[in-house]
């Protein structure tokens, strides 16, 4: 490669813009519409993160992930309000998760109420429909269901049990192109 | 609500749809599916993708976000098609 090429590489990465450490940035930059190269590299990444993952742990790769998505839920729910009452938690959450994924509360058509109670537990049915997860899967040709959605499993226990305080399992009912159902067992 | 509308004359009758969905929208009749329960469909679309014959339509679905599909794969391909 000649000097000018590499002169030429390096032009690409020069600006005149003075950067302050005060500055606080207000903006994306660059603009989100031009991402969508950064997003497949991500999901690109993602996929085979977890692919390797299941190939070298088996079936432990979903532990690490639930484990790493829990710690993340915590993590991010720990600034919002505190409350026990279901509902409202479960709209902090979807406050939370915005950007990333959307669900709603979801009954079938012969129960009364959204907090089911059945065989002795008591759990709320989440349809999610927007899922950075799934959109993940699907850009690779992985199956869903696996240890990446095992993450998203662990974020909204995670986030549950530090806005409730309670303890909180999630339960994968059934995976599609354009949403899942979750069960949201109760503790 | 969902609406659901199965093409009679696509639908083989093979029960995929049946087995599939997990709030049981649908039933065999007459070597048909016939969706008995729309009103429990979440819109999951999984039924959509796993029918053979595409015999399905449903309306009044959330269309979830799909960020995964490559603009630049889709135009080439729309080229070729």
């Amino acid at each position: 490669m000649s000097d000018g090429t590499i002169e030429k590489l390096k032009g690409a990465f020069t600006s005149d813009l003075v950067y302050r450490s005060e500055d606080v940035p207000l903006t994306c930059i660059p603009h989100p519409e031009e991402l969508e190269d950064t997003l497949h590299g991500l999901m690109k990444l993602n996929g085979l993160i977890i692919r390797s993952l299941e190939e070298v742990a088996g079936r432990g790769a979903n532990a690490v992930t639930y484990r790493a998505g829990r710690k993340y839920g915590h993590e991010v729910a720990k600034y919002f309000e505190k409350m026990e009452n279901i509902e409202e938690a479960l709209k902090e959450l979807s406050d939370i998760l915005r950007g990333q994924f959307s669900f709603e509360i979801w009954k079938p058509a012969d129960k009364t109420s959204y907090i089911i109670q059945e065989n002795g537990s008591t759990f709320i049915y989440l349809v999610f429909h927007d899922c950075i997860v799934r959109q993940t899967l699907r850009r690779n040709g992985q199956v869903q269901g696996g240890p990446l959605c095992q993450t998203l499993y662990g974020y909204v226990v995670g986030a549950i049990e530090e806005i409730t305080g309670k303890k909180a399992k999630l339960e994968i009912v059934h995976t599609g192109p354009n949403a899942c159902l979750k069960k949201l067992i109760l503790q | 609500m969902i609406e659901i509308r199965v093409d009679e004359n696509s639908c083989n009758g093979c029960g995929l749809c049946v087995k599939d969905c997990p709030m049981h929208v649908y039933e065999l009749r007459e070597s048909l599916s016939v969706p008995v329960h729309p009103e429990n469909c979440m819109g999951c679309l999984s039924c959509h993708e796993i029918c053979p014959a595409q015999a399905l339509e449903h309306k009044g679905v959330y269309p979830s976000k799909r960020h995964y599909i490559d603009i630049r794969v889709c135009e080439m391909l729309n080229r070729v098609i």
